[in-house]
């Protein structure tokens, strides 16, 4: 129930961005961002990149809000994945740059009010944040370790092959029924 | 009888968390083009694979933005709206017109001496179209070449921004308020595309280009982004 209010909140949004309403935006954004932050800081690990990631993803919802298709899934769906795709672009660009996998790994991102914020919009996002990390949980450990190394850390699956030492076909296959057990969990639309 | 869509179905979800090498990529869009736009598998299986792709970073705990942060992307937005903002869909085809004829860079006439555009032959009579970015932030160019009275519309961008993979760039040619779909094209890693649409113009045409499912669409679903009006000097 929460999760279709919040569902429709967000489509509610886009219509109203998609006619030029700021408020929307700014409603939107305020909703969102913290969310497209910890992404895009947790694929990229530089602050300064992860900012503009989601500033580019979110500039890009207000030109082209019409890009958002009701039919085809969440927004917030819809939403993460443009900032997951700017960021693991990102990363596969500066790949030389980039730290090692085996290296830093950032701490856990924290969550930190920000003094000049507007009181951010978490309808429907704490039972989000459960299901998907039930989801996430549930998975036998190998199928979730190479989810998360491409989802979280951009690799690809050669690279995972490499980075694990495993044969490709069987991170091929590891990701493959981890994913299929996530669209049993977290893949229904609509939701 | 039912088609088989497991290689498919593998392929769709290791697209969904940006797994697939461009081999496989190549592959996928050669499934689903073999499936077909109407393959409702197909569809169900991009949209819940698609949900999970998404919703997979509310995983981590939300990250503050700085402060300042929100009101500098908020300005930047609204600093577009609404004039210099795409335009909106409803009405969207006809106020295009003018606007678009006011920007157009070059229109018309033949291209003396030269028979060739994009790689491909054409007739020294043929008119070239620059079309007009609705957006000043879009990248790159897009040029389509054709013959009057004649079928064949030839399409040129560089430069172009890369498109998820589950949206490609769609050309339009639009007569009176009544889009017709031209051609599909995706760029490739340098931004580059050229396509042969089987369409024909007529002057007071408007050709236009908008972002679709890769299915390609019917009817454009997006504000188109590039446009030009065809029109005889």
């Amino acid at each position: 129930m929460t999760a279709d209010l919040s569902d429709a909140r967000d489509r509610e949004l886009v219509q109203r961005i998609r006619r030029g309403d700021g408020e929307a935006f700014r409603g939107l954004f305020g909703r969102y961002a913290p969310s497209a932050m910890a992404l895009a800081r947790r694929v990229v690990r530089q602050p300064f990149l992860a900012e503009e990631i989601v500033q580019e993803a979110f500039l890009a919802v207000w030109r082209n809000p019409g890009g958002y298709d009701p039919q085809r899934g969440s927004v917030r769906a819809w939403l993460m994945g443009m900032v997951h795709h700017r960021a693991v672009d990102t990363v596969r660009r500066e790949e030389s740059q980039r730290r090692r996998v085996e290296g830093s790994q950032l701490s856990d991102p924290v969550v930190q009010p920000d003094p000049a914020g507007d009181v951010v919009d978490e309808i429907g996002l704490p039972e989000e944040r459960r299901a998907v990390r039930a989801a996430l949980d549930e998975l036998p450990a190998e199928q979730r370790q190479v989810i998360e190394l491409m989802y979280f850390d951009g690799l690809s699956q050669s690279k995972i092959s490499d980075h694990l030492g495993l044969p490709l076909g069987t991170v091929k296959s590891r990701t493959l029924l981890g994913m299929r057990r996530l669209r049993g969990s977290i893949g229904g639309w609509p939701r | 009888m039912m088609r088989s869509h497991e290689r498919i179905e593998e392929l769709i979800a290791f697209r969904s968390i940006y797994g697939l090498d461009p081999q496989e990529q190549a592959e996928l869009e050669r499934e689903m083009a073999s499936h077909g736009p109407d393959c409702e598998e197909c569809r169900r299986l991009e949209i819940e694979y698609g949900e999970v792709g998404g919703r997979l970073a509310f995983a981590l705990d939300p990250v503050a933005v700085r402060p300042g942060f929100a009101d500098e992307t908020i300005e930047l937005a609204l600093a577009e709206a609404p004039e210099s903002r795409p335009a909106r869909a409803g009405g969207l085809w006809r106020p295009l017109v003018a606007v678009a004829a006011a920007l157009v860079l070059f229109v018309g006439g033949a291209i003396v001496g030269a028979a060739v555009f994009g790689g491909a032959e054409v007739s020294q009579q043929a008119t070239v179209l620059q079309l007009e970015p609705q957006d000043p932030a879009l990248s790159g160019s897009v040029t389509a070449a054709f013959t009057p009275g004649e079928r064949g519309i030839y399409l040129q961008g560089a430069g172009l921004e890369t498109l998820p993979q589950d949206r490609v760039y769609e050309l339009w040619v639009i007569t009176g308020d009544t889009p017709a779909a031209a051609v599909c094209v995706r760029p490739g890693e340098d931004g580059s595309v050229f396509a042969f649409a089987d369409s024909q113009v007529a002057p007071d045409d408007l050709l236009a280009v908008t972002v679709e499912p890769s299915s390609c669409s019917e009817a454009p679903t997006t504000p188109p982004i590039w446009v030009a009006p065809v029109t005889s000097r």
